[in-house]
């Protein structure tokens, strides 16, 4: 399967021969007679919408927050785990209650150094346990009874918005959180193939030829529009990134990829507000141990490298990590030693400028759960959502979730 | 009937008209027309994947049933890939063109996804068989298919502990639109939607003892209300055919609604909600055939998709390469976002979709390469170019273009003529003018360019 890496390396080819290029010179001699309006919108937004950037990271699939913060003192857990549970030897301890999962000592060394904020029980009410509508309702921030066509981060781009880079999945496609009422994020996993694919000079040719008056109200004139918009979009993008490039190691796997890519467009001063990454796989029906384990560790891995590189850039201090999943698992384990959808779970806020450090909150005791045996949730996850827009980057929240969420205090 | 007009109607109700057969149709009326239409509409094709497989699994008794669960769902999965690809094929090759553009249409509207194949397939085709019929008994068979009261937890809908769901969305999404009923309206429907359920087939069972059998409240009526009664008392709401026909008008004529245009058609369907009879108001009105509708339309994804098929056939090597398409373009067959489906219109389009959609007509169906040589030279890159494409990509990006089947069906239209063809609307003057100095080498040349303008996204 190709993907649109492919897709989109593909222009390197058709662009490189030798007439194109002459005919690229020539036309750069030309660049006196682009209209007014494609200047407009290769304008970099100006600092009104701020410095401070939001990272989301999505586990999908439902990780299994019990097994990442560990209750080790609580009799229930055991019972309710007897392979599954991972005993307090084996976890990383965080106080006399509490340990992490044994793959996440990244994360345990950004916890000493105050970095790391976990709130527990995080979820709605009426949850749903369907990954397509759970992860539905995380990403359009809706009521579990309402359905959205557009993402958060999309309404925030609607509104606070000027530039669809503003916002970069770094994926092929765009999640249904990116996207907006009137304008959509961008994805992308390689800036040079995105450009590469938008400067195909047919499009160049026939885009630069179009004046003001085109720009119409009619669906047309939108076509033409969101082509310019692209095109200097994804110009920006490679443009301001290609001489940033990472000195840290980073592993290598995809995930780790992705977080190398944010890195690279935060360390050049993108003027990117939000970006998007997702690590998949967390649907441990059956063998559960391994599976998890192996998933942590890419993510915790991933993590440390990606803030070791903003720290070394000086922009760790202006982003925000935010890390959720879809769902929290059943408390108990099952027949096949792997774990069922639930409800709550925890959510990951790192960054250097948290108010509150570590555990925001406790863990449920597990002596109260829903009719399902699932954890039932205490902090409505769009009271975070709110938070972050609110307190991080500094919109007024309630235009973007349609509604008002207390506001919490980690940031 | 005016060519222009017939190429509007195909590309509304199809993915676009050959030159040849709209030859043949220029020669018949309107009423001609598209009395053969849904004439061709007129039997009802299911369209099946194999499910034996799937059916022997089903089949075990209920403890190695629940063993077999990991590799029915697997199997389930595969199977809706399947049925993905040979629903775009449907689309490409049918000539029950009308009921399966419809079909199309109402899997946006009664919107529904599940992960038991044999479920899936069935909502499937009662949607197409559905596609044209009486829009009360097209509502009542949605409740009762199994996909549905899964999808919208009817099937947990129990007298003692309702749920609500699809009472909610039934009125919202599939009749009436949101505010148009009270939230005691949905608790009262809520209850005669109790006890909906299946049986392993996926046939709908009545559970008697779960279902609600006291008095209800809805809409200024009490009585014993069962789900059916529901429904009959919200289609006696003249909002309802509004409301649908607003979407069908959207859908089949323009983004923008003509409410005098909808509320003629909400009359015709409110006599008695039969959805034949409605489109063939639509397709034999005037102003169906109107310039400001012509043209003016966004295709969607899918469309898009289909549209290049319909005029030059292409099928993929490997058929996950077509899926994943359909995925960055925004639109996966039975893959829909939420119960509200794909918003349409301008939101089919940003940045990453535009580049995509104008790049890929090249990509599928010419080795990537848009000619870009003037008028008078003589091209000299193409070949090499295509060759630099073949070695680097053609094994991950293997197509097979028929472009034979478009020399055949174009091969009496003169090139310069290609263009009112190819495209809905009209170009823009500067891309006109443009396309206008370059040599038009081939006409698969010529046609690759206008496909690869922003122009061939209208329909």
């Amino acid at each position: 399967m190709y993907s649109t890496y492919v897709v989109t390396r593909i222009s390197n080819v058709l662009i490189m021969d030798r007439r194109d290029f002459i005919k690229h010179s020539a036309l750069a001699s030309s660049l006196f007679f682009v209209p007014s309006f494609v200047k407009a919108f290769e304008q970099v937004a100006s600092g009104t919408l701020g410095y401070k950037r939001l990272v989301i990271i999505q586990l999908s699939g439902g990780n299994d927050g019990l097994n990442t913060v560990i209750p080790f003192q609580n009799d229930l857990y055991y019972k309710a785990r007897p392979v599954l549970g991972i005993q307090k030897n084996e976890s990383i301890p965080l106080n006399n209650e509490v340990g992490l999962h044994p793959s996440l000592a990244p994360l345990k060394r950004l916890y000493d150094a105050g970095h790391l904020a976990i709130i527990n029980n995080v979820g709605y009410p009426n949850p749903n346990r369907s990954h397509f509508r759970s992860m539905d309702i995380w990403q359009t921030a809706t009521d579990a009874n309402t359905y959205s066509q557009t993402g958060w981060i999309g309404r925030y781009l609607d509104h606070f918005g000027k530039q669809p880079y503003n916002a970069i999945e770094i994926d092929d496609s765009l999640s249904l959180a990116m996207k907006g009422e009137t304008l959509n994020a961008i994805a992308t996993q390689d800036a040079k193939a995105f450009y590469n694919l938008a400067r195909e000079p047919f499009f160049k040719n026939i885009t630069n030829r179009m004046g003001d008056a085109h720009l119409s109200d009619h669906n047309l004139g939108y076509l033409y529009k969101t082509m310019i918009e692209a095109q200097s979009s994804a110009k920006y993008i490679f443009e301001t990134t290609k001489t940033v490039s990472s000195t840290k190691i980073y592993p290598n796997d995809a995930f780790a990829n992705q977080l190398k890519t944010m890195a690279q467009f935060i360390n050049a001063g993108l003027e990117t507000k939000v970006f998007y990454g997702s690590l998949g796989g967390f649907d441990t029906h059956v063998n559960q141990l391994a599976t998890q384990k192996r998933l942590l560790k890419t993510y915790a891995e991933g993590i440390e490298a990606f803030v070791q590189d903003l720290k070394a850039n000086n922009t760790f201090k202006d982003t925000l990590i935010l890390t959720f999943s879809e769902f929290g698992r059943r408390v108990n384990q099952n027949a096949s030693i792997g774990t069922d959808h639930g409800t709550a779970n925890n959510v990951f806020i790192i960054g250097n400028q948290l108010k509150k450090q570590g555990l925001y909150n406790n863990l449920s005791n597990l002596t109260d759960l829903d009719e399902s045996g699932d954890i039932k949730f205490e902090i409505d996850f769009r009271t975070i959502y709110a938070t972050v827009l609110n307190k991080w980057l500094e919109v007024n929240d309630a235009k973007v979730l349609d509604k008002t969420f207390n506001q919490l205090d980690f940031i | 009937m005016d060519r222009k007009h017939i190429q509007h109607l195909y590309w509304r109700i199809g993915f676009g008209i050959a030159p040849s057969p709209l030859a043949l149709l220029a020669k018949k009326n309107k009423k001609q027309v598209v009395d053969a239409l849904f004439k061709a509409s007129e039997t009802v094709e299911p369209l099946k994947i194999d499910t034996t497989e799937l059916e022997t699994l089903m089949a075990a008794p209920y403890e190695d049933m629940k063993d077999n669960m990991r590799d029915f769902l697997k199997l389930s999965k595969e199977k809706t890939k399947e049925l993905n690809a040979a629903w775009i094929d449907r689309l490409a090759t049918t000539n029950a063109l009308l009921r399966e553009k419809m079909t199309l249409f109402w899997a946006n509207h009664f919107v529904c996804e599940d992960n038991n194949f044999i479920y899936t397939q069935k909502f499937h085709n009662t949607l197409r068989a559905h596609a044209l019929g009486n829009f009360k008994d097209f509502v009542m068979a949605i409740s009762k298919e199994a996909a549905m009261t899964k999808y919208l937890n009817t099937k947990q809908n129990k007298k003692q502990k309702p749920n609500e769901n699809f009472a909610r969305e039934l009125m919202e999404l599939f009749t009436l639109g949101v505010g148009h009923y009270t939230e005691t309206d949905i608790k009262e429907s809520a209850r005669a939607f109790t006890g909906y359920g299946h049986d392993l087939k996926g046939d709908f069972v009545f559970r008697e003892r779960q279902h609600d059998e006291g008095n209800k409240t809805f809409f200024g009526k009490t009585g014993n209300f069962d789900g059916d009664a529901i429904i009959g008392i919200i289609l006696e709401n003249p909002q309802c055919a509004h409301f649908i026909c607003e979407k069908i008008y959207r859908y089949f004529v323009n983004d923008t609604l003509d409410e005098v245009r909808v509320n003629e058609m909400a009359q015709v369907f409110y006599a008695d909600y039969d959805i034949e009879k409605l489109m063939r108001f639509v397709l034999l009105s005037d102003w169906f055939y109107e310039e400001q509708n012509r043209g003016s339309k966004i295709k969607s994804p899918i469309e898009f998709l289909v549209g290049i098929k319909t005029m030059v056939p292409v099928s993929f090597n490997n058929a996950k390469q077509e899926l994943y398409l359909q995925k960055l373009l925004g639109q996966t067959l039975l893959d829909p976002p939420n119960v509200a489906g794909w918003k349409g219109g301008r939101s089919w389009i940003d940045s990453n979709t535009i580049v995509l959609r104008l790049k890929l007509p090249s990509l599928l169906l010419n080795k990537g390469y848009i000619s870009k040589v003037k008028q008078g030279d003589i091209d000299a890159v193409a070949e090499a170019s295509k060759a630099i494409f073949q070695k680097q990509y053609g094994k991950k990006f293997a197509t097979t273009a028929h472009w034979e089947t478009f020399n055949e069906h174009y091969k009496n239209v003169p090139i310069q003529d290609l263009k009112s063809y190819v495209l809905a609307c009209d170009m823009h003057k500067p891309a006109n003018a443009y396309l206008d100095g370059l040599e038009k080498t081939s006409k698969q040349d010529y046609c690759i360019q206008l496909m690869s303008l922003p122009e061939y996204q209208m329909c």
